[in-house]
């Protein structure tokens, strides 16, 4: 039998918290649900597994290059390109130090910002499951399941306060 | 028990003004509103253009036109002697308004950043707000700084370029320091004004059709409110507020060692960056008091989202800027008073008593002395237009705090027999031509940009509830960051 993605939409966090986990109990895994929201719940309100981000991680790892890069620039380059000015040192530290910071800042920001991008596959113009009302405040369940559960679990979330439970394609956003 | 704020009734109708005094209703995160309908104001703030809108903006584009493109065009073509720059005062307006236009800046990443770490609740209306005006201002000052490179076509010469004729920028010069702090101030504060932007322009997509839908499709990157998507956002968000901070302070501190690393009168003064710092901050919050006196009273539905509470707020941060602003500029004044340079006691005397003395009494009364009286007032805090007039007579007074700093400065200086003031030339076409720059850019992404980060509203309404406690009914905020 084939699978079939749902969608369930819900008004409030409590019914969609106790949605997700009657799926649950119904053997739908959590790789197979997908929450989305108009506005962030934090993971522990709807008992979901925390989800991973490499955001830090390449925060991180931008910093670091950011760091090497502002020491290339500021005790590297001088040596490479001789200017002497009025007897001051070539590679003095304080103001390497300023040169530094900004480029560890520089990078860490960037590689911060081409996380949210890598983690999140942006951008995406591809057609993907969704549908408007999610912007407008409802919770939206997407799970899949058995075609020939459909009824099954319908009828349970449907007792659980869900508003809408129909089937979705991927459709352009 | 539910989470999300039950709406309250007569809440659709609800305005501050129609509230008993100690109505939750009249504070927003007590006044929700379902989405569906939230969004439906933003959107249609954002349509909802009079003939009176074109007519400025009208306005605004020739003045853009004729004092920026044409006078700097006219200005390149014929040299830097069209500009009043002259021995002793080489630096003229461009670097007045390069600095007042970072200090406006400052306003955004103080607002948005430093509110958000310290969780201010109120800050989430207009957030965006301000970092659309640290985003257009930071374009102004840096517009202002090729101004007064003259010769803009080497301004490549500041870049690190391999080269045959081995030129290489010095590291150790403040110049070059602010190169690379405004280079990574501009790229930050527009990746953070773009982060939480992303989940308002997925709204504003699904609610469009024709080009809009277009433009809103590709800005949105296809962002649907995944549980990933909004942890990815968020910590990158959180990550950016932290670090944004010591960029924004890096910033304005680089820009007073421009003129602090100078054994000049008025300038050598090891204050000067934290002095410049809060100038920064005390023009900034002037100029979103004025903002979000203009949006409320010009762009629809807004007086829901920008409320009395606001100004309220942000008069109190104004005067406790106002109050850390007047101990810096006394320690400034004092030390050098006291410090019994020749040189120094003539450019005193000359601010006391000189032909410019009205600029330097009209900055401490603009700064100083109007928002220490008035500000104390809860009456005047929370009078828009009130709060809007004190911003502008900061703004005022801050412009010619950098102007005394800038050429007045340089005009009293060691050598008596090069004083000559400054009288600006073309630069005043040119400071016209970016103060309508950016009153235009503004004006556009009014009707572009979803003003209010709806999302960040509703995560703040969904956050509070009313809990009674004893006898009484006390605001409760739930940690949803």
């Amino acid at each position: 039998m084939a699978d079939i993605t749902l969608l369930a939409l819900f008004e409030d966090i409590d019914p969609a918290a106790d949605a997700i986990e009657k799926l649950r109990h119904m053997g739908v895994t959590d790789d197979r649900i997908n929450v989305l929201s108009g506005a962030p719940i934090p993971y522990k309100m709807l008992g979901r597994p925390h989800p991973h981000t490499n955001v830090s991680k390449l925060s991180l790892g931008g910093a670091i290059a950011g760091a090497l890069f502002g020491l290339f620039l500021n005790f590297g380059t001088p040596n490479m390109y001789y200017v002497p000015v009025g007897g001051q040192y070539i590679t003095p530290i304080p103001p390497g130090l300023i040169v530094l910071f900004e480029m560890t800042m520089l990078f860490a920001l960037l590689a911060t910002f081409l996380g949210v991008f890598l983690d999140s596959y942006f951008p995406n113009y591809r057609p993907m499951e969704y549908t408007p009302e999610i912007s407008d405040g409802k919770i939206g369940i997407f799970f899949k399941c058995a075609e020939n559960e459909q009824t099954k679990i319908a009828d349970a979330l449907g007792v659980l306060g869900a508003e809408t439970i129909k089937p979705v394609e991927a459709q352009q956003l | 028990m539910a989470v999300l704020s039950k709406y309250l009734p007569g809440a659709k109708k609800a305005r501050e003004d129609h509230f008993e005094k100690d109505d939750p209703r009249q504070y927003l995160m007590h006044d929700p509103i379902p989405r569906g309908q939230m969004n439906e104001m933003v959107m249609e703030s954002m349509h909802a253009t009079s003939w009176k809108f074109w007519m400025v903006f009208g306005i605004l584009s020739v003045l853009v036109a004729v004092c920026f493109f044409y006078a700097w065009g006219y200005m390149i073509a014929e040299g830097l002697w069209v500009a009043g720059v002259m021995r002793p005062a080489y630096w003229g307006i461009f670097l007045v308004n390069t600095v007042f236009w970072i200090g406006i800046s400052h306003a955004g990443t103080f607002i948005s950043a430093i509110l958000r770490v310290f969780k201010a609740e109120f800050r989430r209306p207009f957030t965006r707000a301000a970092e659309l005006m640290t985003t257009f201002g930071l374009i102004q000052a840096g517009a202002s700084i090729f101004m007064h490179l003259g010769r803009v076509w080497l301004s490549y010469w500041m870049f690190p370029l391999p080269n045959q004729r081995e030129l290489w920028p010095n590291f150790h010069s403040p110049l070059m320091w602010d190169l690379l702090a405004i280079t990574t101030y501009v790229l930050g504060s527009t990746m953070y004004l773009y982060l939480p932007l992303i989940p308002d322009l997925a709204m504003a997509r699904d609610r469009s059709t024709g080009w809009r839908k277009t433009f809103y499709r590709i800005l949105a990157l296809g962002f649907r409110g995944t549980e990933g998507e909004w942890r990815h956002l968020h910590t990158a968000m959180n990550f950016f507020a932290f670090a944004i901070i010591p960029v924004m302070f890096s910033v304005h501190t680089i820009v007073s060692w421009d003129f602090a690393m100078a054994m000049r009168p008025g300038w050598s003064s090891s204050v000067f960056g934290p002095y410049f710092v809060l100038g920064a901050l005390h023009s900034g919050m002037g100029a979103v008091a004025i903002v979000l006196f203009i949006m409320r009273y010009t762009m629809k539905h807004m007086d829901y989202f920008i409320r009395k509470e606001h100004f309220d707020a942000l008069g109190k941060l104004m005067m406790m800027v106002s109050f850390t602003y007047a101990y810096f500029i006394f320690n400034d004044y004092i030390i050098q008073w006291y410090g019994g340079n020749l040189a120094t006691d003539n450019l005193l005397h000359w601010l006391e008593e000189g032909p410019m003395s009205w600029m330097f009494y009209q900055m401490i009364l603009f700064n100083i002395v109007i928002p220490f009286a008035v500000l104390w007032i809860p009456k005047v805090r929370q009078t828009p237009w009130l709060l809007a007039v004190v911003g502008l007579l900061i703004n005022i007074g801050m412009y010619w705090e950098r102007y005394i700093i800038i050429p007045v400065m340089l005009t009293i200086n060691n050598m008596p027999f090069t004083w000559k003031l400054y009288e600006p030339r073309i630069e005043i076409y040119l400071t016209i031509g970016t103060f309508a720059l950016f009153l235009l850019f503004y004006m556009a992404a009014s009707r572009l940009i979803p003003l209010i980060p709806v999302w960040e509203v509703q995560e703040g309404q969904m956050a509070h509830t009313m809990r009674k406690i004893g006898k009484a009914n006390v605001s409760t905020i739930s940690d949803f960051e």
